[in-house]
């Protein structure tokens, strides 16, 4: 039916123009721009001067975006990582039936409605050296004797970027993972139990199989929010102390938006990209049902 | 002791767990409302303080009518951020205004007209959740540069709509396949219109989802840094965000009136959790990606 045909493309043009607008001109941008030697005053027409690998070669020499590189992987794996355990944990622990359980569980996902530059804000006052809550708890039950300073030694700031974003992210893990939980089927856990399998048994052996999916998407999507995490290192820690804790993201801002190096900035949001992209194909197979989900012909 | 007795002390373990687990969760929430109300000497000390100390408004005084106690040196200091608080509210109303017209009817004809082009857009929404903001924001400086919408509402509405457009449309679509054809099918045997039956029938029908997807575009709107900070520099306003950020950028930050900008950045947050609670945990399970 052409009418028909006609009222869904008509449903669709707002959408299709927007990604078009706002996600395929901006990826095509990009790589122009990683190619170009662009400044303030030629980055909002066309026409930059050609610089072939000029910017990438910029880049790989460049100490402080191959530091952030690093920082970037660290900080994602740590997260991930930290996210997944204490979420996991969280999950089952939500599963079992106890006194307060709903108001538990609806208290978690607290931590991720707040703007993420006010959460940075909050960890760099917890943080602090003196006066921060973190070293008074840990001085004052005996944990450590001399204040540590979080956020300001080179070799301390990464780890407390890391820890604040798993608090970030546990709500996440914590919500996926324990709707997973509900739909493990109680016939298969008992039987399991029948069978003499402890606990850990259980977990490692029967649950964790069987949200494996689940898991999968938890972590890809985990892993994609990790690796654009931005307003929370501006909020803690800018950056610093001498570029210990720049990320890619930052380091990209600051690149093209503080010193109007712009082509570098691209080439490195290009590196961003691919490891961002790296797993779309993992993220599309898990997503088929979406992808290949006939649409119901309203005839 | 018996099984049962064992059953019941199991049970509140798993209660005190929980709420230290929770407790932790919400402590730093707990510190930044504590500590909005106490004096910037108080934070600036070598002791923190669990209780309020010597509890004050005058956080609330600097942040909410720009009183003097503000360093001379920056602008933003004694710009009040009331006027910042109405700009983060027309920015995320406008978010999520914008990314329901946007989605609900691209979710519609996803979900119940046949077409060719369905996966493979939906499958360039999904890698379009994947893009992260810093790439985005670099290009859609220079697009919005060029489009003369730099400092603008409308720019930073429709950089921000990147967050929630993507998320909507695949949540909307999944809520969509759950509403039997026949619905659709006798308005349209009734005499109405594509629109019509859109319009009348669908979406009084996805009310909870479109509440869902309002609520995230609202929230990505109001929390918003990246894209303030790119396409509004040098603007004659600016949303909370970029307020609390204009705090730290003092050589000392001013941490009383940072906590307090803090905790009214909040308030929305904690609105929508007491009233559609229900409505943020639909969403989140449905895969949102924040940031």
């Amino acid at each position: 039916m052409h009418k028909q045909r006609l009222a869904g493309w008509l449903f669709l043009t707002p959408a299709i123009a927007y990604v078009l607008f706002a996600f395929a001109t901006p990826i095509v941008y990009n790589v122009a721009f990683s190619f170009e030697h662009d400044s303030l005053s030629t980055i909002g027409s066309i026409g930059a001067p050609w610089a072939g690998t000029f910017n990438y070669t910029a880049m790989f020499n460049d100490q402080i975006a191959q530091s952030a590189i690093v920082h970037t992987l660290l900080f994602t794996v740590g997260s991930l990582a930290g996210q997944f355990i204490i979420g996991l944990s969280l999950a089952l622990l939500f599963s079992n039936r106890f006194p307060g359980r709903t108001i538990a569980r609806s208290l978690v996902i607290v931590p991720w409605l707040v703007p993420l530059i006010v959460t940075g804000v909050i960890f760099r006052f917890m943080f602090q050296q003196e006066g921060g809550a973190v070293n008074q708890i840990l001085v004052d039950i005996g944990i450590i004797h001399t204040p540590i300073d979080w956020l300001g030694s080179t070799s301390y700031a990464l780890l407390t970027l890391t820890l604040a974003n798993i608090w970030l992210g546990v709500p996440f893990f914590t919500l996926l993972l324990y709707s997973a939980l509900q739909e493990v089927p109680a016939e298969v856990k008992e039987a399991a139990m029948i069978d003499g399998a402890g606990a850990w048994q259980r977990l490692r052996l029967v649950t964790i199989p069987i949200i494996l999916p689940v898991i999968e998407i938890t972590f890809i999507l985990g892993f994609v929010f990790t690796v654009k995490v931005f307003d929370l290192v501006i909020g803690m820690t800018g950056g610093g102390p001498a570029n210990a804790t720049q990320l890619i993201s930052t380091w990209s801002y600051t690149l093209g938006f503080q010193e109007f190096n712009f082509g570098e900035a691209a080439a490195l949001n290009n590196v961003l990209l691919v490891a961002a992209l790296v797993c779309a194909p993992l993220y599309l197979l898990l997503s088929r049902d979406q992808l290949s989900r006939s649409s119901g012909a309203g005839r | 002791m018996s099984r049962r007795r064992k059953k019941i002390a199991l049970r509140w373990l798993s209660t005190l767990v929980a709420f230290v687990a929770v407790g932790i969760m919400l402590f730093p929430i707990y510190a930044i409302i504590v500590a909005s109300f106490e004096s910037t000497v108080t934070l600036f000390s070598t002791q923190f303080h669990f209780f309020p100390y010597h509890p004050t408004l005058a956080n609330y005084q600097t942040v909410l009518l720009g009183s003097q106690s503000g360093t001379v040196t920056s602008v933003t200091i004694s710009g009040n951020q009331l006027a910042h608080v109405l700009t983060s509210f027309e920015i995320a109303l406008a978010t999520a205004v914008l990314t329901l017209v946007i989605s609900v009817p691209a979710a519609y004809a996803l979900a119940k007209y046949r077409m060719r082009f369905t996966v493979f857009f939906v499958g360039a929404l999904l890698l379009a959740q994947i893009v992260p903001s810093i790439v985005l924001a670099t290009s859609l400086f220079a697009i919005l540069l060029k489009a003369g919408l730099v400092n603008t509402l409308p720019g930073v509405v429709l950089a921000d709509c990147t967050y929630a457009v993507p998320f909507g449309i695949l949540v909307l679509r999944a809520f969509l396949f759950s509403l039997p054809n026949e619905v659709m099918h006798s308005a349209r045997v009734d005499g109405a219109s594509e629109w019509q039956t859109f319009r009348l029938i669908v979406i009084p029908l996805a009310r909870s989802a479109i509440i869902t997807v309002a609520v995230f575009a609202f929230l990505a709107g109001w929390g918003d840094f990246i894209f303030a900070l790119t396409t509004l520099n040098g603007a004659s306003f600016e949303p909370i965000t970029l307020g609390i950020y204009g705090f730290l950028g003092n050589y000392l930050a001013n941490w009383g009136a940072v906590m307090a900008a803090g905790v009214v950045a909040l308030v929305p947050a904690g609105v929508l959790l007491v009233i559609a609670q229900r409505y943020i945990a639909t969403g989140l399970t449905a895969g949102a990606v924040k940031g």
